[in-house]
């Protein structure tokens, strides 16, 4: 593993928050991370830690206790803060703790002695461990999953051959064997707890060695089930989706191949839906909802393609909620889109919705034939007066400009409090 | 340019129908000289035959748009790009122009419409969809955003009123020259102005734009 060394704090240098390490961790990145705070050499953390450890197991503590109360650098939350948020894998690591202590009781009463000074926080630590499993975040598991994979006979073995297999039953039953022994001699060579620590890390050593390939293969057995499942659901919603609309659509134009106006309509229609769908999810318009400014302005995009056959360029700044006045304000734009797509002659409308602090605004502007705006005739008067009207109802602002030869725009405003 | 004038123009788009459309749309007016449709072959022959104008897509297979206008840009900074995307995507779009692109138009764009945008990117001015423009004051708009007074660099990450008016007009629908004339300025000075959002769109570091540009691996 590439170990980068942290950059030294000098004085001067910005406050720099406790965390661990992410990309000097090995095991946690506690080391790394107080090394990065108090700005001495990695190296000089861990063999104290290491020591620690060694001399009464206060060290192993101290690591699982910040390992699982300090953030990782790139996380905003401890690994306690997400357990405890989370009842039932709290209940877990309880229950994980109760374990490991009746299994020490049990050894006691067998009359295999139990750890001595380092019982209690050799008994802690693995709770801890416990802990970490269930409260990593899934960038934490896959750095520690890689760790146990790259330890030596106990990663997966890539050919599982009868030979590779029955070396490790052996390996493993040895390392049993002699752990036990170890740990049945009461008063060994040695004397007192050394013995005991040295016989438990090598039973659990053996015990790993036996077991690690199946455990790790169930587990990656799993987590790919999950994968493809979730695989084949998306991969359903995206069928069912193309089938419903664009097979649909295809069909449609395939019966429509005579009529133009038909076939540019459909797929313009598809083509709308599809960008929604692909792009602005978000914004997917449901029937029974009044919704925001913006929804309803999609809506009536769709309705002017669909009904008169134009396109409809709609652009929006900003977004509000869909009240009555807002609602007249959409009204008055379809009429006045409508208009646009019914009398000017252009293949192209252009709408510009914008939502500012103090106003609302709605830009609908064709470049048409036009018309004098002075010269109205009577027909076209009745749908201006309207939307006049309307907008006036609600405390809004009309003004229409044409130029014959240049095209029309309607400009609608509305007052807005925010 | 060729010596009539026309602007020599290069086609980068994985999908042959548009090629085929752009083609016959372009043909007589402006000079094609090469076209493909893989990321590795398009910067090879970019960087080969100098065009004054390059159509791109933005999303292609192998990298996209942005990796050919990455490599060209870096070995011949005067070759000029007009993306051309079917996505209305906001991040899409803002990453192009802030990789270096002159211009964004749709690919639904009228053959005129097209034509015009080729003409205009090969003069040096930008191009601005109705749809960019909208994007642009949406993410330049001075309410809702995590601005503190001391980030904004005023040259770079505030429009001014003006540019704000040009830009409201492209969103409405209006060309150059009709801003021009609904603002009584030269068409020239709305290209000016234009070329000024442009700038400022590829410059600024302002929170939404860094942040559109970073998802995409900008920086």
């Amino acid at each position: 593993m590439a170990i980068e060394t942290p950059p030294r704090a000098v004085i001067g240098t910005p406050y720099r928050p406790l965390r661990r390490g992410v990309k000097n961790a090995i095991l946690g990145g506690v080391c790394g991370g107080l090394a990065i705070r108090l700005g001495v050499n990695e190296r000089t953390v861990r063999i104290i830690f290491s020591l620690l450890a060694l001399v009464s197991g206060v060290g192993l503590l101290l690591y699982m206790l910040l390992w699982l109360t300090l953030p990782r650098a790139s996380e905003a939350q401890s690994i306690a803060h997400r357990l405890l948020g989370r009842r039932r894998e709290l209940h877990r690591v309880l229950f994980g703790l109760i374990l490991v202590v009746a299994f020490i009781i049990v050894l006691d009463r067998l009359g295999i002695p139990s750890l001595g000074i380092y019982t209690w926080p050799f008994l802690l630590s693995l709770a801890g461990v416990i802990g970490v499993w269930r409260g990593a975040t899934p960038d934490e598991h896959r750095h520690l999953e890689e760790l146990v994979r790259s330890a030596p006979l106990i990663r997966i073995p890539t050919s599982p051959s009868k030979k590779n297999l029955l070396f490790r039953v052996l390996l493993g039953t040895v390392l049993v064997l002699f752990g036990l022994r170890t740990l049945s001699r009461l008063h060994g060579y040695w004397g007192g707890t050394t013995p005991v620590l040295f016989g438990t890390i090598i039973l659990i050593l053996g015990v790993l060695i036996l077991l690690a390939p199946w455990w790790l293969a169930t587990l990656n057995e799993l987590s790919g089930e999950r994968r493809a499942r979730v695989r084949v659901e998306e991969r359903a919603n995206v069928a069912a989706h193309l089938h419903d609309s664009v097979l649909q659509t295809l069909t449609l134009i395939e019966r429509a191949a005579g009529d133009e106006g038909a076939v540019v309509r459909l797929a313009r229609n598809q083509e709308r839906e599809l960008r929604q769908w692909l792009f602005d999810p978000e914004h997917v318009v449901t029937d029974d909802e009044a919704g925001t400014y913006s929804s309803q302005l999609h809506t009536l995009e769709g309705e002017i393609e669909n009904d008169y056959g134009v396109k409809v360029e709609l652009v929006i700044v900003g977004d509000c909620a869909a009240n009555p006045d807002v609602l007249a304000l959409v009204a008055a734009g379809r009429e006045a889109a409508i208009n646009a797509a019914r009398w000017s002659g252009a293949t192209l409308v252009s709408i510009f919705a914008e939502v500012e602090t103090n106003a609302v605004s709605l830009f609908v502007r064709d470049r048409g034939q036009g018309f004098d705006v002075d010269a109205i005739p009577h027909d076209r008067q009745g749908i201006a007066l309207s939307i006049r009207q309307r907008m006036a109802r609600h405390g809004g602002t009309t003004s229409l400009k044409s130029t014959i030869g240049v095209g029309t725009e309607v400009q609608l405003s509305l007052p807005r409090t925010p | 340019m060729t010596p009539t004038g026309q602007p020599r123009v290069f086609l980068v788009d994985d999908h042959e129908l548009i090629r085929t459309g752009i083609r016959s749309e372009l043909t007589g007016s402006v000079d094609i000289v090469g076209e493909a449709d893989e990321v590795d072959v398009a910067i090879e022959m970019i960087i080969e035959r100098t065009p004054d104008v390059v159509l791109l897509d933005v999303h292609m297979p192998g990298g996209g748009g942005l990796t050919v206008l990455r490599a060209v840009s870096e070995k011949c900074p005067d070759v000029r790009f007009l993306a051309l995307s079917v996505s209305d995507a906001s991040e899409d779009v803002i990453s192009v122009i802030r990789a270096g692109a002159r211009g964004y138009v749709t690919k639904n764009i009228s053959g005129p419409d097209l034509l015009d945008a080729i003409y205009r990117v090969a003069a040096g001015d930008a191009v601005f969809s109705p749809r960019l423009a909208g994007f642009v004051l949406d993410a330049f708009s001075l309410e809702g955003r995590n601005l503190e007074p001391g980030d904004v660099d005023p040259d770079l990450d505030l429009l001014t009123p003006r540019e704000r008016q040009v830009l409201r007009l492209i969103a409405r629908g209006y060309s150059y020259r009709d801003i021009g004339t609904e603002l009584a300025i030269s068409t020239k000075t709305v290209e000016s102005h234009v070329s000024s959002v442009l700038r400022k769109l590829q410059l600024s570091n302002r929170h939404q734009l860094s942040h559109w540009a970073s998802e995409r691996h900008l920086y």
